[in-house]
């Protein structure tokens, strides 16, 4: 798949078939996830795969912003002492965010070329799922990436035109010819 | 999830801890999200009555849970269609007060 179509294309999907995930499919966007850029290369992400329905239904519970009932979800979490060791406070405090990010759109994005959805969430208790996880010190949940096989997906939502949000080479100066 | 259907107990246990956690989570999230997880709340409040067979299906609540339903999602990108939404589930609430409780309709 042309990676425009699957960047244009992906939606955050919030309704999904009870099909089960294929754990090769699951093995593909991890593997897309841990290829994402990672400042300094720290790569601080961990990513705990949960398909446990027990498990997961009770993740929902404490996910307020967790909709649908899909048959999987990846919590994508950070390492915080590794990333303080290496990478100090910055590495710490803000390449680990950056990181889990994106690697987390890998991730979308290989799904949507796979056919799967997906929805980030980050409206979960940490503390919950740091208990119901056994998640240790020291390692930070951030992203919880919720996947399935799609059973509605939403239109496009409306985007901020690129004219208004881009620059050439000055803040506030006009980049030419720019459309959506 | 694959579970069996709750019971009105683990219903009304599950909306006990989506308020619990959204209510630590609304301290930092956009102020929006407040709203949002209150009508999310009221969504799921609707649903009760599936659950815990000692209440009585209310076709009113049923019809706002389609419409919060619907039009959630608006404060993911339409703040001011989102209030309009909210004003508007508002307005029928006091209909359906005035039809019930003072124009003798229930």
């Amino acid at each position: 798949m042309d990676v425009f179509e699957a960047i244009k294309g992906r939606r955050s999907v919030r309704k999904y078939k009870k099909e089960p995930v294929d754990r090769e499919l699951v093995k593909k966007l991890l593997d897309a996830a841990h290829w994402a850029p990672s400042g300094g290369n720290i790569q601080p992400w961990l990513f705990i795969v949960i398909e446990d329905p027990k498990l997961l239904d009770v993740i929902r519970k404490v996910s307020p912003g967790y909709f649908g009932e899909a048959p999987l979800a990846i919590l994508v979490c950070s390492n915080k002492e590794k990333a303080y060791k290496v990478g100090g406070t910055l590495g710490r405090d803000y390449l680990t965010i950056c990181d889990c990010a994106m690697a987390v759109q890998n991730m979308l994005l290989a799904a949507y070329a796979l056919g799967l959805g997906t929805c980030v969430v980050k409206s979960f208790s940490h503390t919950a799922v740091k208990e119901l996880l056994a998640i240790p010190d020291g390692i930070e949940p951030e992203l919880l990436v919720i996947v399935g096989h799609p059973d509605q997906v939403p239109k496009p939502p409306p985007k901020v035109p690129l004219s208004e949000i881009v620059y050439l080479n000055k803040y506030g100066e006009k980049f030419p010819s720019l459309e959506g | 999830m694959g579970a069996a259907k709750p019971s009105g107990d683990d219903y009304l246990f599950e909306i006990a801890v989506f308020l619990a956690t959204s209510a630590l989570n609304c301290i930092d999230e956009p102020p929006l999200y407040g709203p949002f997880r209150l009508l999310d709340a009221l969504s799921k409040i609707a649903d009760l009555p599936k659950y815990a067979p000692c209440l009585k299906e209310d076709p009113f609540l049923q019809r706002i849970k389609a419409i919060v339903d619907e039009k959630k999602f608006l404060v993911m990108y339409n703040a001011e269609e989102f209030r309009k939404a909210i004003d508007e589930i508002v307005k029928m609430f006091a209909e359906e007060l005035k039809r019930r409780y003072l124009e003798g309709g229930r």
